[in-house]
C-alpha cells in the first residue's frame, strides 16, 4: 500500500500569518522530470477529446462541469488591469494606483485604436464600453490593485507581479493547462506563489491549489516546483496554502486527469 | 466617541480624516475574541448541528423587524439605493457623471448581467423612469457635493465585499460596504467605513454601520478607525470612532439576528 501524505494549511489572512506562511516555506523543492512530463501526456492522451481541451484550477474544483460562457465584466476585467497597474506602480513609486489603472486602460485603449486588439479581447470590450463602464471597471482594477498591494507590503521576502499565468501545453494531447499566479515572491532558493481568488473558498479549493501548483511546476522550464503555492480569499479572510511537495504534485496532476476524464463524460451524456 | 453633524461638514472625506495625530495603535487581538463570542453565541441558538442551508446575515437583516416594512426596501427605494451606490463607485475613481441616472443604470447592467430587480428597473413605465431619473439626480448632487474629491493617496475602494463563516459555515455573515479608505497595513488604524443611504438615518442605519466594522474586523482582523454613514435624503453624516464596545454591541445585534432568522425558517 503506498501512503500519500499532501499539504493543506488553513490560516486566518493576516499580515503575520502571511509572514510565516512565506517565511515558514519548505527549503527541499520537488522536481518533475522528463519521464514526469511523457506520463502525465499519456495519461491525457488515452482521454480522448473532441476538440481543445483547457484545463485550469476552477475546473477540477467543478469536477469538469462547465459553466456558463466567459463574458467580460468589470469584474473580470479588473484582475488584469489591476496587476497591470500594480506592476507600473512598482515601477514608478510615485504613481498612484488610481493613475495607474488609467495608464493601463488607456493602453488597453490604444491596442483597440490601432487595430491590434482581436474581436472578444479586452481591449476590443473595453473600446466597446460606454464611459460609466470605463469608470466601474477602473473601480474594480483599483479595488484589486489596492488589495494586491497590501498583501505585497506584508511579505518578508523581495516580491513580483506576475506578468502572465502559468500555461503548459500537454504535448499530442491537445491539452492545455492554465495556472493562475498573482505574486511571486522570490526567496534566495526558491520561489512562493501567491494566488488571489475572490469569494470564499469551497470543500475543494485544496486540489484546486494542488492543480495550480502542478501547473506551475509543469511550465517552469527546469521543472521546479515552488516551495509553497498560497491561496488567498481576502473576502473571506482566509487563506489556504499547499508545498510544492512531490506527494502535492501527484496528487494535482491526478486531479487534472480525474477532470479531463470527468468533462469527457459529460460531454458523452450530453451526446446521448 | 460619537459625532453628529447636522450642518454638512466641508466634505465627507475631511470628517472622515478626523485628526491624524489622535489615532489609535492598530487593534489586532479583539477579533479572536469577537469571533468566539459569536461562534459561542450560535451554539447556544442552533446547536451543535451543521445546518445544510446556513443563516445568512446581511446588514439588511439587522432592519427588519415583523410588521415593519421601511420605505428604503420598496422597490422604487432599492432600485434608488443601487443606483446611488453605482455613482459612489464612480465618483470615488473620479469619473466625471454626464447624466446621473444614465450612468448609473450602464454601470449597474455592465455589473450585473441580470438580475431580478434590473428586470424591475426595465419594467418600469415612462413615467416612473423620470420619476426615479429625477429623484437620483437629486441624491447625486447631495452626494457629490458632500463627498468632495477623493486623495488617491486614501486608496479609496468601492463596493467592497465581505463574507465570513461562523460555527462551521452555518451561519453567514455577509457585507458589502459603499466605500472604503485606508489601509490595515499602518501601524495606527487608519481605515474609514463609509455606508450611503437614501433613506433619512435612523436606528437601522446606525445597527448597519457597526455591522460594517464587526465584519471588517472579522475579514481582516484588524479594527478599523471609523465608521460612517451619510444619508443623501437629509444631508446627515454619522460618523463612530470603533471601539470594542461598538463592536461587541454589534455581535449582540447579529446574534439577535441569527435567532430571529433561525426561529422563522
Amino acid at each position: 500500500m503506498v501512503v500519500v501524505v499532501t499539504t493543506l494549511h488553513h490560516r486566518r489572512l493576516t499580515t503575520e500569518q502571511l509572514h510565516d506562511l512565506v517565511s515558514g516555506a519548505p527549503t527541499e523543492q520537488a522536481q518533475l522530470t522528463d519521464d514526469h512530463r511523457t506520463s502525465l501526456s499519456a495519461r491525457f492522451r488515452a482521454v480522448s477529446s473532441p476538440g481543445h481541451r483547457r484545463l485550469d484550477a476552477w475546473s477540477v474544483e467543478q469536477a469538469g462541469k462547465g459553466g456558463s460562457a466567459f463574458r467580460w465584466a468589470p469584474a473580470t476585467a479588473r484582475r488584469v488591469l489591476g496587476n497591470g497597474a500594480l506592476r507600473r506602480v512598482e515601477a514608478t513609486e510615485s504613481l498612484s494606483i488610481i493613475d495607474a489603472v488609467r495608464d493601463e486602460l488607456a493602453d488597453q485603449l490604444l491596442r483597440a485604436a490601432s487595430g491590434y486588439a482581436r474581436a472578444g479581447s479586452l481591449a476590443y470590450w473595453l473600446a466597446s464600453s460606454a464611459h460609466p463602464v470605463l469608470g466601474l471597471v477602473t473601480s474594480e482594477a483599483v479595488n484589486w490593485a489596492t488589495q494586491l498591494h497590501e498583501i505585497g507590503q506584508g511579505l518578508p521576502s523581495p516580491w513580483t507581479v506576475a506578468t502572465a499565468d502559468a500555461y503548459y501545453d500537454v504535448a499530442t494531447a491537445r491539452t492545455s493547462l492554465r495556472a493562475r499566479r498573482d505574486l511571486i515572491v522570490d526567496n534566495d532558493t526558491s520561489r512562493v506563489i501567491v494566488r488571489v481568488r475572490a469569494g470564499a473558498p469551497g470543500k475543494s479549493a485544496g486540489p484546486g491549489l494542488r492543480a495550480d501548483l502542478t501547473i506551475e511546476t509543469l511550465a517552469n522550464h527546469d521543472g521546479v516546483a515552488p516551495a509553497r503555492f498560497i491561496g488567498l480569499w481576502p473576502e473571506a479572510g482566509v487563506c489556504l496554502c499547499v508545498d510544492g511537495t512531490m506527494d502535492d504534485l501527484r496528487s494535482g496532476a491526478r486531479d487534472l486527469v480525474r477532470t479531463a476524464v470527468a468533462q469527457r463524460r459529460q460531454r458523452t451524456l450530453l451526446a446521448a | 466617541m460619537t459625532t453628529v453633524l447636522d450642518s454638512s461638514p466641508l466634505s465627507v472625506v475631511d470628517a472622515l480624516r478626523g485628526d491624524r495625530t489622535r489615532r489609535p495603535r492598530n487593534d489586532t487581538t479583539s477579533s479572536a475574541g469577537l469571533r468566539a463570542t459569536l461562534d459561542d453565541g450560535i451554539y447556544d441558538i442552533i446547536g451543535a448541528q451543521r445546518l445544510a442551508t446556513p443563516v445568512v446575515v446581511r446588514a439588511s437583516s439587522l432592519h427588519q423587524h415583523t410588521k415593519t416594512t421601511e420605505l428604503s426596501m420598496s422597490s422604487h427605494g432599492r432600485l434608488r439605493g443601487v443606483l446611488v451606490s453605482q455613482i459612489l463607485r464612480l465618483l470615488s475613481v473620479g469619473i466625471a457623471i454626464d447624466h446621473a441616472f444614465d450612468d448609473a443604470v450602464a454601470a449597474w447592467r455592465s455589473e450585473v448581467g441580470s438580475s431580478d430587480l434590473l428586470d424591475q428597473l426595465d419594467r418600469l413605465d415612462d413615467d416612473e423612469r423620470a420619476r426615479l431619473a429625477t429623484d437620483l439626480s437629486a441624491h447625486y448632487v447631495a452626494l457629490s457635493q458632500a463627498l468632495g474629491p477623493i486623495p488617491a493617496r486614501w486608496l479609496p475602494r468601492s463596493g467592497v465585499r465581505a463574507s465570513q463563516r461562523l460555527a462551521g459555515g452555518s451561519v453567514i455573515l455577509r457585507d458589502v460596504v459603499d466605500l472604503m479608505i485606508g489601509t490595515t497595513a499602518n501601524d495606527v488604524a487608519s481605515v474609514a467605513l463609509f455606508d450611503v443611504t437614501t433613506s433619512p438615518l435612523g436606528e437601522g442605519a446606525e445597527r448597519t454601520m457597526r455591522f460594517h466594522a464587526l465584519v471588517q474586523t472579522l475579514r481582516t482582523s484588524t479594527v478599523p478607525l471609523r465608521t460612517c454613514t451619510f444619508s443623501t435624503a437629509t444631508g446627515e453624516l454619522w460618523i463612530h470612532d470603533v471601539d470594542y464596545e461598538l463592536l461587541a454591541r454589534s455581535v449582540d445585534e447579529v446574534l439577535a439576528a441569527v435567532s430571529s432568522l433561525w426561529s422563522s425558517s
